[in-house]
């Protein structure tokens, strides 16, 4: 089940350089949230704090609070909080030495599952969510290199969510996809997040305005708008958001 | 017609153009001509012996030169002193033991090694210790001898040697006695000492190289940093890792100097347990090169050339076995791209 998350007074660095500048900011559970905003503005920076992978980055900081569910992500130890708060990069990235099955089975066998069955039926499982099942259920002996790029965001997908996270946090997840292959992962995050909290960032507005229940809007580091998408997309508070989403720049 | 003279390519960038492939063609055959060369003349000097030992030469244990000054017998149509003997047995395996212990012992510590070069120190501390580690690879291999003789063997015979002999009742190749020290374990930790440079510099190198995307991919579904590397990094520098463990194999075989000093130079005997005395071909050949000299009938250095024989063969058996290691996992999935001048 999905968890809310509660970031108090985020800002983080790389270096010198201060590129979150304090973020105040509630997540809902089970709801979807774009973030958007221009190029460089610190939305993929935000979503990598969720997960405590900023600071796998040399030389990177951060400071504030970030609240999971009633856990402060902070004190918890950071490969515990990256097995209930997956993510989806922007590129897609299965394990190119690995099989289809083996990218999904990885993380699963790690965290003790070893009995063949069960293995199998949680592959399955996330498969079947990342609506790839029916696609590669006769080759998941294939290597995850021979899928195409949708399929192979999928199977990403279907990775983090083999996991069973409580958040589903995706940086750009279809920026390099077909629409075809857009249109399927829209449809699976319509369909998964009644049951996780989902956070994409997104450059299309179109995308967020289909997807996320609620959005966020960032610039040169800070969150300038927040709230329900219909309402940040038609009737905007601030006129830098204004200008962003009628495409007046970023 | 003026076009067309334009698109033809000019006469001597034609002529350059020649000369550069046969010159990159005659270099590119030259590693070849040389091993084909060197293989050629150690197979013609090694043949006298091969013929008076016969496949006794693989398997026997005695290595005697015969009584130099005395009669010559002939057997196989060769000549030898009467009593000469070549047996390889003991340098074979003692060569293939103590690279074997090195390379048992390096190649933990180097991926080690490599992995925290690579992923977890930065800035300073990185440079230092990659220079610690190519120090490490250019020290003579005579002064890595003498330390082994000094330091490394008492060490082996008073602590390390006793400590091992613990695990006596479950591998009775580690029973004692110690000895002085001066023996396979010593020969083998020497050895890993100038394995380990190699290997840590091309593992690391490898290790830098695997794309950041994939292991960010593996930390963000919570493995730590050990299961990152062993489950993504590993199978992504698989053949790299088995060129460069081959690479080591081979000079830890070929190694002469060091491995005579601490080896305790065995002869006509196999090595009982891990302690004891070991000679290996490469060191074999080195120390009695002199002496096989005063054998008339030259039998004495045929029989150090079919030793050196057997240590080229075992090198180039090795790359080629991991070279297959390497193609047949890279199957058929992968093609080459290029362009081909
Ligand atoms: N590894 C890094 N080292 C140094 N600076 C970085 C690093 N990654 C990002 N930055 C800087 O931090 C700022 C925010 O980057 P971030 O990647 O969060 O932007 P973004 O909003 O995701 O942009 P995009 O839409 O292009 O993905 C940028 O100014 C960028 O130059
Ligand atoms: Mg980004």
């Amino acid at each position: 089940m999905g968890k809310s998350i509660a970031v108090e007074n985020l800002r983080a660095w790389y270096g010198d350089q201060l590129t979150l500048k304090g973020i105040d900011m509630e997540l809902e559970a089970n709801r979807a949230t774009a973030i958007i905003g221009p190029s460089g503005c610190g939305k993929s920076t935000f979503i990598r704090c969720l997960n405590r992978l900023h600071e796998t980055v040399p030389h990177s900081r951060v400071e504030g609070e970030i609240r999971l569910g009633d856990e402060d992500l902070y004190r918890m130890d950071p490969v515990d909080v990256r097995r209930v708060v997956g993510m989806v990069f922007q590129k897609a990235n299965p394990f190119p030495m690995m099989s289809i099955f083996d990218n999904v089975a990885l993380a699963l066998r790690l965290n003790g599952i070893r009995r063949k069955r069960e293995l199998f039926e949680r592959v399955e499982k996330s498969l079947r969510m990342a609506a790839l099942w029916d696609e590669v259920k006769d080759r998941l002996r294939d290597p995850a290199t021979a899928l195409s790029g949708g399929q192979q965001q999928r199977l990403c997908i279907a990775r983090a969510l083999a996991m069973e996270p409580d958040v589903l946090l995706m940086d750009e997840p279809t920026s390099a996809l077909d629409p075809g292959s857009t249109l399927r992962v829209e449809e699976l995050i319509e369909a998964l997040k009644s049951s996780y909290t989902i956070v994409i960032v997104t450059h299309n507005m179109q995308q967020a305005a289909r997807v996320a229940d609620r959005t966020a809007f960032f610039l040169n580091g800070e969150l300038i708008e927040y709230g329900d998408t219909a309402t940040l997309f038609t009737k905007p508070a601030d006129p830098r958001t204004e200008a962003y989403v009628t495409g007046r720049f970023g | 017609m003026g076009m067309r003279t334009m698109k033809r390519m000019p006469a001597n960038a034609k002529i350059a153009n020649r000369l550069f492939v046969a010159a990159a063609g005659l270099s590119a055959s030259s590693p070849i001509l040389f091993l084909l060369l060197i293989t050629g003349i150690v197979l013609v000097q090694s043949i006298p012996a091969l013929r008076w030992m016969g496949w006794h030469f693989l398997t026997g244990i005695t290595w005697n030169m015969g009584s130099v000054y005395g009669a010559m017998t002939v057997k196989n149509g060769v000549t030898a002193p009467a009593g000469a003997s070549y047996g390889a047995l003991p340098f074979i395996v003692g060569t293939l033991a103590s690279s074997a212990i090195a390379l048992v012992i390096a190649i933990p510590i180097s991926l080690g090694t490599a992995m925290i070069l690579a992923y977890r120190v930065r800035g300073v501390v990185k440079s230092a210790l990659s220079i610690v580690v190519e120090l490490l690879a250019g020290v003579p291999s005579v002064v890595l001898g003498l330390w082994g003789v000094v330091v490394l063997a008492p060490w082996v015979s008073s602590a390390l040697g006793p400590f091992l002999t613990h695990f006596g009742p479950a591998i009775p190749f580690l029973k004692g006695p110690v000895g002085t020290g001066m023996g396979l374990l010593t020969s083998g930790l020497v050895l890993a000492l100038m394995v380990i440079p190699i290997i840590t510099a091309t593992t690391r190198d490898l290790l830098e190289r695997v794309p950041l995307h994939y292991r960010e991919g593996g930390v963000a579904l919570g493995m730590t940093n050990w299961e990152v590397v062993r489950h993504i990094c590993l199978p992504h520098i698989r053949d790299g890792m088995i060129g460069s463990i081959a690479l080591g194999w081979g000079r830890a075989m070929g190694e002469t100097m060091a491995v005579l000093m601490v080896s305790g130079s065995a002869v006509n005997m196999l090595p009982h347990n891990l302690y004891s005395p070991i000679s290996t071909m490469a060191a074999v050949i080195a120390d009695q090169l002199d002496s096989a000299m005063t054998d008339a009938s030259h039998m004495a250095v045929h029989a150090l050339s079919a030793l050196a024989l057997v240590l080229l063969m075992l090198t180039l058996l090795t790359n080629l076995a991991a070279r297959l290691l390497v193609n047949r996992s890279r199957g058929s999935r992968r093609i080459d791209l290029g362009v081909r001048v």
